[in-house]
């Protein structure tokens, strides 16, 4: 054994535990770059593919070249949003699913595996783990979105987007993928079994894909009111048979439409109205709705004058959500107004008939260019975010006061 | 360390009336220990009996739910960083980074400390070799044996040159070779200053290795009891002879005093002296020795004594 002689070190080289840098005191947990920075290159050091799995990552890498030559080549030469809208859901989606797969399992599978603790003995603090550990897994997913590069720029010379459009959109999706694998990580601090915490994160992925979509037509009823139609006919028993002739040949030479008896409908039809402006918020915390609420708005009138694509899947989408958050106009409360006799004279006049109803098109055109409304869907996610990352922050600090339900320190 | 001299009569590790409990499950109901620097300190008890507990305590990874903690002067409820800074912990579990090289993982464990990136490289490199573990650099992790992670992980604990060392069962899955290593260089290191508390069931290796001992039972240290047992144990001798009767006669007459056991006759003495004494007077009055010596491990005879009283 020549420990002695091995251990010390008698060159310059300070030792830490006996040179007399500043003692640490208390108890820290605030992350410090330099700390995050180590974690992290720790956790991808340790997630470097093997060779297998760089042969996969070709693989996908060739599908996704693939696909966009394809495409490429397949569709026309006019714009389009389409290739553009299916890039960033494949963002997203993948995002979704690999982020937060690995890191719902990076704290209790450390834990298990006894690589937890010797660096929380280190100086790392809590919260240089907590950060590193979701940093890597994130960046995993920021890897995917680097591969789809090439289908990405593809796809928007054809969108009629524009580039600072895109990056806040992009931006908006590794938030949203940030957010998720906070979420995976904080599940993965809570659960003992990597099982639990994998499915839990997963769950909480589709509470919020499926479950506010789920919500929102669910509480519909709730917060619906009765609105009555009250339409208007021509009172068929008491015409007289010159006028009963008129009206079934349609021939209103002898007669004047105005003066035909009229009557209102006795058994009135009843239905429920939502007023989704109350609920609409639900919509607007979902991810992808705010993805679409990112997005630029493409007019349904205007968007070949503004040089964009026809409107796609999202601008589709925002209509839909505007719709919902503008809840029913005063006419759809009113119920439906059809008067047949008030037709019968527009169309003897030549003038055109509108039954009552608002002019569908032009509610269209107005929800297709209703200010876009992110801030619900961002702030959910900054606060799941800042949440997710004190639950794993106050899970990782030692001492333990509090141990996770069947594991044990290591 | 001169720059703790102040502090070296005092205990590098103490702790006082400790406590902890799972739910309901009292893990530790009350662990008195002191560890002086430069000395080894065994940790000694049945499975299950809290040591690994204890030592989590003492490393300052787990809360205590009552009793007074200090390690290198810090108390680890409120100065856990310090303590963590002076301490060099070798868990139970053997746990590695699998895809990285031995050398990665002292480096980064080095860095986790705050060395410069050269330095806990140069240092990992130095403390491979001290363990053995050299030529096993650049390999990853996952090809070491069961022994070889034992002391990667000893190598790992020593990445910031600690002045107390917990070793919780560090010689679990050593080979007979690497045991003795493990004893030449846990002296050594006492002989540097650190504080050494080492948990083992090897009871017969530790013997050679402390110089106290800390018996652990049902979550409880037995203080002087257990301290009067190893020290009465280490004053036993068993004499083999030819003719045993003779033997027990040849005491009897001489008012010695002994235990007869299954496996022949102990008496008791009290140092090396005192020994040779005893053996000439029993050679003087024509006793048959073949056999004289100390009866087993103290450690392990207190060891069994405890038990022993358990059932």
């Amino acid at each position: 054994m020549t420990l002695v002689d091995q251990n010390p070190a008698p060159s310059a080289a300070p030792e830490p535990a006996s040179s007399r840098r500043p003692a640490i005191t208390g108890n820290p947990w605030l992350p410090t770059p330099g700390g995050v920075w180590l974690v992290t290159g720790i956790e991808l050091r340790r997630r470097r593919p093997t060779a297998k799995g760089w042969i996969f990552y070709g693989l996908l890498l060739a599908i996704i070249l693939g696909l966009g030559i394809l495409l490429a080549v397949v569709s026309g030469g006019e714009k389009t949003s389409m290739p553009m809208e299916l890039v960033l859901v494949l963002v997203l989606g993948a995002g979704m699913l690999i982020a937060p797969s690995l890191a719902a399992t990076s704290i209790n599978g450390d834990s298990s595996e006894g690589v937890l603790a010797p660096l929380q003995m280190t100086r790392l603090t809590a919260g240089d783990l907590a950060l590193g550990k979701l940093l890597a897994s994130w960046l995993i997913a920021v890897v995917v979105l680097l591969t789809m590069t090439p289908f990405l720029v593809y796809a928007f010379t054809r969108s009629g987007w524009h580039w600072d459009e895109l990056l806040i959109v992009i931006g908006v999706i590794l938030l949203v993928v940030l957010t998720s694998t906070a979420i995976g990580l904080a599940w993965s601090a809570i659960a003992a079994r990597a099982v639990a915490s994998v499915s839990l994160a997963h769950l909480t992925t589709g509470a919020l894909l499926l479950g506010t979509l789920l919500a929102f037509v669910f509480t519909q009823p709730l917060v619906s009111e009765t609105v009555t139609d009250q339409s208007r006919y021509v009172d068929y028993e008491s015409l007289t048979d010159e006028q009963r002739t008129a009206y079934e040949n349609w021939d209103w030479s002898e007669v004047d439409p105005s003066t035909l008896p009229c009557m209102t409908d006795q058994n009135p039809y009843e239905y429920g109205v939502a007023h989704t402006e109350r609920t609409a918020w639900l919509l607007l915390s979902n991810p992808v709705v705010l993805i679409g609420e990112s997005s630029p708005i493409i007019s349904y009138d205007t968007w070949e004058e503004d040089g964009r694509a026809a409107p796609g899947l999202f601008a589709e989408m925002h209509r839909w959500v505007s719709d919902s958050r503008i809840g029913p106009s005063e006419a759809d409360l009113a119920g439906e107004q059809w008067d047949e006799c008030a037709m019968l004279v527009a169309e003897y006049n030549g003038d055109a008939y509108n039954g009552g109803n608002g002019d569908w098109e032009a509610e269209q055109e107005a929800n297709s260019v209703y200010p876009r409304a992110p801030w619900i869907g961002l702030g959910v996610q900054g606060i799941l975010l800042l949440g997710s990352l004190w639950i794993v922050v106050a899970r990782l600090r030692v001492p333990y006061v509090k141990l996770r339900q069947g594991s044990r320190v290591a | 360390m001169t720059a703790t001299e102040p502090e070296v009569m005092t205990a590098a590790v103490s702790a006082r009336g400790v406590a902890r409990s799972f739910g309901s499950v009292h893990a530790v109901a009350d662990a008195t220990l002191e560890v002086r620097p430069g000395t080894v300190t065994a940790l000694i008890g049945p499975n299950g009996c809290g040591k690994t507990t204890l030592m989590l305590m003492l490393a300052g990874l787990l809360r205590p739910d009552a009793g007074e903690i200090r390690v290198a002067g810090a108390d680890p409820r409120h100065d856990s960083a310090a303590v963590r800074a002076a301490i060099g912990w070798m868990p139970d579990q053997l746990g590695s980074w699998d895809n990285l090289t031995c050398l990665q993982t002292l480096t980064l464990m080095g860095r986790g400390y705050r060395l410069h990136k050269d330095e806990a490289r140069e240092r990992g490199t130095g403390l491979l070799s001290m363990v053995h573990l050299g030529e096993f650099a650049d390999r990853p992790t996952r090809v070491l044996s069961r022994g070889q992670k034992q002391r990667l992980s000893l190598a790992r604990a020593l990445m910031n040159d600690p002045q107390v060392l917990l070793l919780d069962e560090p010689a679990n899955g050593l080979d007979p070779r690497s045991r003795i290593e493990l004893r030449t260089l846990v002296r050594d290191l006492a002989a540097d200053g650190k504080a050494v508390l080492v948990s083992s069931h090897v009871l017969a290796e530790l013997d050679e290795m402390v110089d106290d001992a800390i018996f652990m039972s049902k979550g409880r240290t037995l203080g002087d009891e257990a301290a009067a047992k190893v020290a009465d144990a280490k004053r036993r001798y068993r004499v083999s002879t030819l003719d045993d009767a003779a033997l027990r006669s040849v005491l009897k007459n001489g008012g010695v005093p002994f235990d007869d056991e299954d496996s022949g006759v102990v008496i008791r003495v009290g140092n090396e002296e005192e020994a040779f004494q005893a053996l000439a007077w029993l050679m003087s009055h024509g006793v048959k020795v073949h056999r004289f010596g100390p009866a087993g491990s103290a450690l392990e005879q207190t060891y069994m004594s405890m038990e022993e009283e358990r059932r």
